[in-house]
């Protein structure tokens, strides 16, 4: 896990913009190869985006080749919508760049057949060869896209309802009332998410310091899904100064001491291991998809290694993308002391702050 | 773009522009599609259908505006909609010639105005008036939104400079309909969108009705009407003053004339046009109105043909002959005003400049107000989505004489390009 802390929301936000846009230009996509990014909504990726315009703007940048995919959409809600995701997207992001629109995906909470849609879009990000990078948000409740707390750590997109606090969060947007907020959404998984190559947070604001803590300090738990990422070879949780506010002074300097040591996520980044890029052949149609949308009954267990795959194509959870992740876990391991002494505290107080939280 | 093989530039998405939304300018792009002709909803075609611009223009933060719209207009380019020419070819080739002339302009749509006249000049002229409507090419410039007939049916002590030996007096709703023909007032071949008469004269009042039925806008002026008279007039569906406090009675305490339909609530108060030429009416004249009822100010030019013709002395009826100055006409040898040849950007400098009326309002008074008035909001006079994509670009500077001047820079009809200052500098319109 890498953390860099800024002192504000703003510098947090273009330090990302920044590490976006020198990930894509080494990437060097081409139209044939294009790069693959996972992209949020919400209040501070709003932000982000506008230095991605800005840097679009002054020819810094080009999202020619670059195709994107959504963390989320609600359902039921008109498209067109001013508070769809749809709608945040177009107006602050895509009506500003040169992406082609054929590039961009994005989640149809208004498809007759949810299901299928939900397959679909893991299908089209598995024909890309998966994700490259993936950007996010994490919510108070230390959710990622709409994994609300007691999501599925294995999850893939899906429907998800949504959590009363994220409603009554969200009516803001619906003049303040809470009946018109959708009560569903579309989301990739956390199993989605995971399966980037690399994933970057961000999180900005005291209201987000306790999920940065349960997720940076906190064991790995589905009540808090950003803590999934403890499990991934390369993520970036980038904060302000305001979202540490619940960290511990140890971890803070740890990770500031990382920074300073000259291994700074952007000049030195993912490629810490040597990481070859792999095709991954995704599923061809719907029909033979190999989602892992919730099972009707109890998949029956099989010894793994008697399985004999036949398809000729893996399936995706197997975890092939993620080959060195002991290994870039052991260079973080300075960590390692501070989580065994982090244990006991959090296994008593650990009700109790769930309580405050809410 | 390169690379690309299609010529036609279909999609051209604005950028770095302020444009006018409400009584706001503000910072946001704007996409049209040359091929509907429409300004585009450009969200649902980057979604449903691909699209993404042919052509961004970075406008440097200039300012977008719908084309204007001129709902009084006698002529322009040396030609007078009222004079008919020996052949009817003629004539529309001298329209076409002012059509193009108005649109260099950033005038986009007009009521072509023709000034009372014989009933035979009427048979002759209003066929060729009537709205363009989908057959309007871009090339061809402004369009006409049907004809503006002013008079004859008016006061003969406020004709103004209308002839007084034509002037007529309607007793029923025949006397109308053989004034300015049929075929010009029903069905499809109608071209007669606005009449101007007095509702005191005659049983003008009376034939209101009929009028409005036929989706004719019935406006009050040239008129001598009292206070009563012109509010019978709106209650029977007038909707529009013409050139207010010009030619008509003036405002008095104990009978507020016409423009005491602004004092009164029981009604919906009309629209009325004002021509902000700095001659025909004092600013304070203008703000007074503007204050008592801000919604309604439609501002028009009323100009004579030598609108968009440089300056100089050109013929004028009898032998006289008229000196031109920047918007005022002179007769040749005298100070003696003969008119105004103001155009309607001027007009809406000179407004903002005395009104205070923001950048946005003052530019709605020539188009989202007459749009309104002529029933075509949001097709007409509107940047919304969906409208007609005719727009003018422009620049918003101080200048040391006037103060603050909008300058049009581009015009746009129907989302393609006709006019450009950069391309055209220093063209100046031909003369007839």
């Amino acid at each position: 896990m890498r953390v860099i802390i800024r002192n504000t929301a703003l510098e947090a936000s273009e330090y990302i913009a920044d590490y976006i846009i020198s990930r894509i230009q080494k990437f060097r996509p081409t139209e044939s190869q294009p790069f693959v990014l996972g992209l949020p909504t919400g209040s501070s990726p709003e932000i982000i985006y506008k230095t991605l315009v800005n840097r679009h703007r002054k020819g810094e940048i080009s999202f020619k080749n670059v195709v994107t995919f959504n963390m989320d959409e609600y359902v039921g809600l008109p498209r067109d919508h001013p508070e769809s995701y749809h709608s945040f997207m177009y107006k602050h992001f895509f009506s500003h760049v040169d992406i082609p629109p054929q590039n961009v995906n994005i989640l149809d909470g208004n498809a007759p057949d949810l299901a299928v849609e939900c397959a679909s879009f893991e299908a089209r990000i598995a024909r890309y060869g998966g994700i490259e990078l993936f950007l996010g948000g994490v919510g108070p409740d230390g959710h990622i896209a709409f994994n609300e707390p007691g999501s599925s750590l294995s999850s893939r997109t899906r429907v998800k309802t949504l959590a009363y606090d994220t409603i009554l969060a969200n009516s803001r947007f619906f003049d303040n009332d809470v009946d018109q907020v959708p009560r569903h959404a579309l989301t990739v998984g956390i199993q989605t998410i995971m399966e980037a190559r690399e994933v970057v947070i961000v999180a900005t604001g005291a209201h987000k310091a306790l999920a940065v803590e349960k997720g940076i300090e906190g064991g790995v738990n589905h009540m808090w899904t950003l803590s999934a990422l403890q499990l991934h070879p390369h993520p970036l949780i980038v904060c302000d100064r305001d979202a540490t506010l619940e960290l511990k002074v140890k971890t803070v300097r740890y990770f500031e001491s990382i920074e300073q040591a000259g291994t700074d996520a952007r000049t030195q980044g993912p490629p810490l291991t040597y990481r070859p890029r792999m095709y991954v052949p995704g599923p061809v149609g719907l029909g033979k998809t190999h989602q892992e949308l919730t099972p009707q009954s109890t998949p029956q267990k099989v010894p793994k290694d008697l399985r004999i795959n036949t398809e000729l194509s893996r399936s995706m959870e197997d975890d092939e993308l993620t080959p060195d992740s002991m290994s870039s876990r052991m260079v973080d391991s300075a960590i390692g002391g501070l989580d065994s002494a982090l244990k006991g505290d959090l296994f008593f107080d650990r009700m109790g702050a769930r309580v405050l939280s809410h | 773009m390169p690379g690309k093989t299609a010529p036609p530039r279909r999609i051209t998405k604005f950028t770095n522009c302020r444009i006018v939304k409400g009584s706001e300018l503000v910072k946001e792009d704007l996409w049209i599609d040359s091929l509907s002709g429409k300004i585009l909803k450009d969200q649902e075609a980057f979604y449903d259908f691909h699209l993404s611009p042919d052509e961004v223009i970075d406008l440097g933060g200039r300012i977008v505006a719908p084309g204007l719209i001129d709902v009084q207009l006698n002529g322009a380019q040396g030609f007078d909609f009222s004079v008919p020419q020996a052949t009817t070819e003629e004539y529309d080739r001298g329209l076409r010639m002012v059509n193009k002339g108005l649109a260099r302009m950033g005038v986009t749509s007009y009521l072509p105005t023709v000034v009372s006249s014989t009933p035979e000049v009427y048979w002759k002229v209003l066929p060729s008036l009537g709205p363009t409507g989908s057959e309007a090419q871009p090339q061809d410039g402004a369009e006409s939104l049907g004809a503006h007939v002013e008079g004859p049916f008016i006061s003969p002590g406020r004709n103004g400079i209308h002839k007084s030996e034509v002037l007529r007096a309607a007793h029923s709703l025949e006397d109308i309909v053989e004034c300015y023909g049929s075929n010009n007032l029903t069905g499809s071949s109608q071209t007669v969108r606005m009449i101007t008469a007095a509702p005191e004269v005659g049983n003008m009042l009376n034939q209101i009705p009929s009028l409005t039925s036929k989706n004719i806008i019935y406006s009050i002026g040239h008129s001598d009407a009292t206070y009563e008279q012109a509010l019978a007039a709106t209650q029977s569906g007038a909707t529009m003053i013409t050139h207010l406090f010009n030619a008509m009675r003036p405002f008095y305490h104990r009978n507020p004339g016409v423009f005491g339909l602004f004092g009164q609530t029981d009604r919906p108060r009309p629209f009325y046009g004002v021509i902000a030429d700095g001659i025909h009416l004092h600013p304070t004249s203008i703000r007074i109105a503007y204050n008592a009822h801000p919604t309604g100010l439609v501002l028009v030019t009323d100009a004579m043909r030598l609108c968009g013709l440089p300056d100089g002395v050109y013929d004028w009826t009898n032998g006289d002959r008229i000196v031109k100055t920047g918007a005022q006409l002179t007769l040749e040898g005298s100070d003696k005003i003969a008119g105004s040849s103001a155009t309607l950007i001027e007009c809406v400098n000179n407004f903002r400049r005395w009104s205070g009326a923001s950048t946005a309002d003052a530019l709605n008074a020539a188009t989202a107000t007459p749009a309104r008035l002529l029933g075509l909001e949001g097709i007409k006079g509107s940047l919304s989505k969906g409208a007609d994509a005719d727009l003018i670009v422009l620049d918003d500077e101080e200048d040391p004489f006037s103060g603050p001047t909008l300058t049009i820079r581009q015009v746009w009809k129907r989302g393609v390009k006709v006019f450009d200052t950069e391309h055209d500098a220093g063209v100046v319109p031909s003369k007839a």
